[in-house]
């Protein structure tokens, strides 16, 4: 079986995506980081590392929580999305 | 303004039972449910235990939408391209009503919730709660979708990340030492399929869990669980151990899915769906210490109640018992017009009575003892390399299978050592 | 004030296509189990000005929607938003309908309805986005029709209609009854209260069929089409790289239109 991407892994989720982020992360801090937990923590590889700063993009997101524990500086600012949006799981 | 007998958040298997049970003795009572439909936001392996449910709803499982009948237990060692595996099948199994079934959970729990629906509960589905309300030093309600509404009593079951039991004090936050990561993929199939692949034209299903390379050593395991058409393929892996790893679960996966036992059995599925989520695994370790306040319950994976003890993860069916409990507990106190944790304490007593706190307690010890990183790379390895050895026929005289396994132990660990870890195995499985 | 709002339910426009099966031979599609339908999100809109307008000007807001059990969801999600009431138009011979005998029933049951000042509909279903349902309702109850309406107002008993046109906007002044279809530009849908929720989960929805709206069963169904679908297929879209390199840009150019030229996208 070829290797899928998490992209393509993604594509075949069912999201309703919100204008509104729900997730936020506090980039100032994590330019002063070097753990970087949050890459490693999603699932959806929201977080990127790139300049030595995490960028988020909270489209993939499943909603798992992960990353509103892992980060020892507290960075991530962390919400469910807005009742109707988000994640919709058709098998689960 | 109405004030509900009772509000439940969480529209999973702790939430519908409690609700089910609720409504079917006429109380008013309300589910608040975030997913567009019960079981939207949920995933998870999964095979249901389901024995506990009968309880409610006999026979459930002729209307329940679940997957197939589990019939057969699968263990497998993974190390290398090795594999050993033990498997178990017998009649108790196969005969009515089963013991564990495959199931979906967005199909289930729509399901499970339509149940406490017809036995009159509300079922107010993308409706999210944001906050309790209090009232003095009770908890009087919920605020959700920019209203207050209020309750005699909340049952807090909204999983692994509950908002409401952290709002209400009883828990803080999560600690990633105390979570493990699932991340799982269903794979579809050519209708037969399946049933061809894996032998299994009786109509039942195989709960197959791995341990060792799949994880890279990382306290976790890998499955797959049959469906009807479709495969359920996972891993599940300590969230702490893989950031300071810097391994992702989504990697153990694709390794997983290319290991010589598996590749073949999974090929060709065509990827439907890709999920990710939470589990509570620390025990009585994490669960708090009380599970009730004044006009609050917490029940479920918001109150930590899942049994993980490497050889089992069930937590759908421990929910199912702790919102019944919950549930019996609301009556009392409804009987009694007296909703102060004073009242509602009846409900950790009747857990500590059934299996639920009882089987936590049994296996106490073992959260701490599946942390133990040989389980996960040196003994699957030492497994496989022995069957390696004895299944070997090479025209050079044989060992003994004993010495042949005091040779591999040999520099990688001692006899005390195994022998150690092997007594930790029996006090705390 | 009273409203009518004319809703469909779809297949959920964020389903990601591969979710989405249509079958060629039978000239459908299939919808994925288990996944719920939806309001079509210009109904939504819709919806959102009748609100408005009702907390302007008081009144009542009626839904109606044409389709079995998919339609009672998309109806209760209206009344969650705030709609007073609801009915689905449901029965066998309405199996198989199209737009123009859609339009029929709901006219049917507008005309029950009687009392009404203002018709309502989404500017097109987001599914087949043909478009016609509102126009061919307003047709059948002999009223006027503003379509692509971004705004509506009360003025000196005169519904006052935005209307969005290419680069700017149109107003008009109708005398009520009268018929709106709304466009993507009116303002966005809200969202549901707990409240709405719970009071839309209580409310029964009454279900009309054929005999209740006095429809004739000959001008609906399948049989009424007058329209056959022969073809329904999905366009294949093809996705590729290629490097087009060269001694220098002339001649990476020169060979780049070279393949163009040969693929067909320039002559
Ligand atoms: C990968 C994986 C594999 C698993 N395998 C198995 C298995 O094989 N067998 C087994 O028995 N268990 C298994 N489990 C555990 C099992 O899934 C859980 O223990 C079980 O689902 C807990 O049920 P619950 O009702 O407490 O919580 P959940 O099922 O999580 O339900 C919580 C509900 O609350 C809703 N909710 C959350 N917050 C809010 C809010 N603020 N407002 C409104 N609604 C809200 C959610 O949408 C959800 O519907 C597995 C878990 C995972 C992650």
């Amino acid at each position: 079986m070829k290797q899928a991407s998490i992209e393509d892994k993604l594509a075949v989720n069912k999201y309703t995506i919100d204008k509104d982020v729900h997730i936020k992360i506090d980039g100032k801090i994590c330019k002063t980081c070097d753990k970087h937990y949050c890459l490693y923590a999603c699932p959806a590889h929201c977080f990127t590392l790139s300049n030595g700063g995490i960028t988020f993009s909270f489209e993939g997101c499943l909603e798992c929580g992960s990353c509103r524990i892992v980060c020892p500086n507290r960075a991530v600012d962390w919400t469910l999305p807005r009742a109707g949006f988000g994640i919709s799981y058709q098998y689960g | 303004m109405q004030v509900f007998d009772a509000i439940v958040v969480g529209a999973g298997p702790a939430g519908s039972a409690c609700a089910y049970s609720l409504a079917k003795e006429g109380l008013e009572v309300l589910v608040v449910e975030r997913g567009s439909f019960a079981g939207a936001k949920n995933t998870w392996g999964g095979a249901f235990y389901g024995p506990v449910l009968t309880n409610l709803l006999p026979d459930f499982w002729q209307e329940a939408p679940v997957e197939r009948p589990i019939f057969q237990h699968r263990y497998s060692f993974l190390s290398g391209e090795s594999c050993l595996s033990v498997d178990y099948t017998g009649p108790r199994f196969k005969s009515r009503p089963y013991n564990g079934f495959t199931m979906f959970r967005a199909k289930f729990d729509a399901w499970f919730a339509s149940k406490a629906q017809q036995a009159g509960a509300i079922i107010a589905t993308g409706l999210q709660a944001d906050d309790v309300l209090k009232n003095g030093g009770r908890i009087s309600g919920i605020r959700a979708g920019g209203d207050e509404l209020p309750a005699r009593v909340v049952v807090a079951c909204d999983g692994v990340n509950s908002i409401l039991a952290q709002k209400a004090g009883l828990r803080g936050e999560l600690l990633p030492g105390d979570v493990k990561q699932g991340v799982k993929e269903v794979l579809e199939f050519p209708p037969g399929e399946v049933a061809r692949r894996f032998n299994l034209f009786d109509g039942g299903g195989i709960d197959w869990e791995f341990i060792g390379d799949c994880t890279r050593g990382l306290p976790g395991g890998a499955f797959i669980y049959t469906n009807k058409e479709s495969l359920s393929v996972g891993v599940v892996v300590g969230l702490k151990s893989l950031v300071e790893t810097g391994i992702r679960a989504d990697d153990l996966l694709e390794d997983f899915k290319r290991h010589p036992a598996v590749a073949g059995l999974i090929e060709g599925g065509r990827l439907v769906e890709y999920s990710a989520h939470l589990i509570p695994v620390s025990g009585l370790g994490m669960m708090p210490r009380r599970l009730y306040a004044d006009g609050f319950l917490v029940a479920g994976d918001a109150a930590a109640l899942v049994l993980g003890t490497g050889l089992a993860l069930e937590g759908a069916n421990f929910a199912v018992s702790s919102g019944i409990a919950a549930a019996q507990a609301v009556l009392k106190a409804t009987k009694e017009s007296d909703f102060s944790a004073k009242t509602l304490c009846y409900y950790q007593k009747l857990l500590e009575e059934s299996f639920v706190l009882k089987d936590l307690k049994t296996h106490q010890k073992a959260p701490h003892f599946l942390e133990n990183r040989r389980i996960y790379s040196l003994y699957p390895k030492l497994a496989c390399e022995l069957a390696d050895s004895v299944f070997t026929s090479d025209g050079k005289p044989r060992k003994r299978t004993w010495k042949l396994l005091r040779e591999k132990m040999k520099g990688r660990v001692s006899f005390y050592r195994m022998a150690r870890d092997l007594i930790e195995a029996a006090r705390a499985l | 004030m009273n409203i009518i709002v004319c809703v469909k339910q779809i297949l959920d426009p964020d389903l990601p296509p591969a979710k989405f099966r249509v079958d060629e031979q039978s000239k459908r599609v299939i919808p994925p189990e288990g996944i719920p339908f939806v309001m079509n999100p210009y109904d939504e809109q819709a919806l959102e000005l009748a609100l408005r307008l009702k907390e302007k000007n008081g009144g009542k807001i009626i839904i109606l929607s044409a389709g079995g059990q998919e339609a009672l969801s998309s109806i209760k999600h209206a009344l969650s938003l705030g709609a007073d009431d609801g009915f689905a138009l449901s029965d066998e011979a309405f199996d198989g309908s199209d737009s123009f005998s859609v339009a029929y029933i709901l006219s049917c049951a507008i005309k029950k309805i009687g009392n009404y000042d203002l018709v309502l509909c989404g500017r097109q279903a987001a599914d087949w986005d043909e478009g016609l349902t509102g126009p061919l309702v307003a047709h059948r109850l002999g009223i006027p029709v503003i379509n692509l309406v971004r705004e509506i107002e009360l003025s000196n008993d005169k519904l006052r209609f935005t209307r969005v046109i290419s680069g700017g906007e149109q107003v008009f002044d109708v005398a009520a009854p009268a018929l709106a279809t709304v466009t993507n530009e009116a303002p966005q849908p809200r969202l549901p209260t707990g409240w709405g929720i719970i009071a839309a989960n209580r409310k029964q929805i009454a279900v009309w069929n054929a005999g209740d709206i006095g429809a004739d069963v000959s001008l609906v169904g399948g049989r009424a089409r007058r329209r056959k679908l022969t073809g329904l297929f999905v366009t294949e879209r093809n996705r590729s790289c290629e490097f087009i390199g060269g001694e220098n840009v002339l001649e990476a150019a020169d060979k780049l239109a070279q393949r163009l030229n040969q693929l067909g996208a320039i002559r």
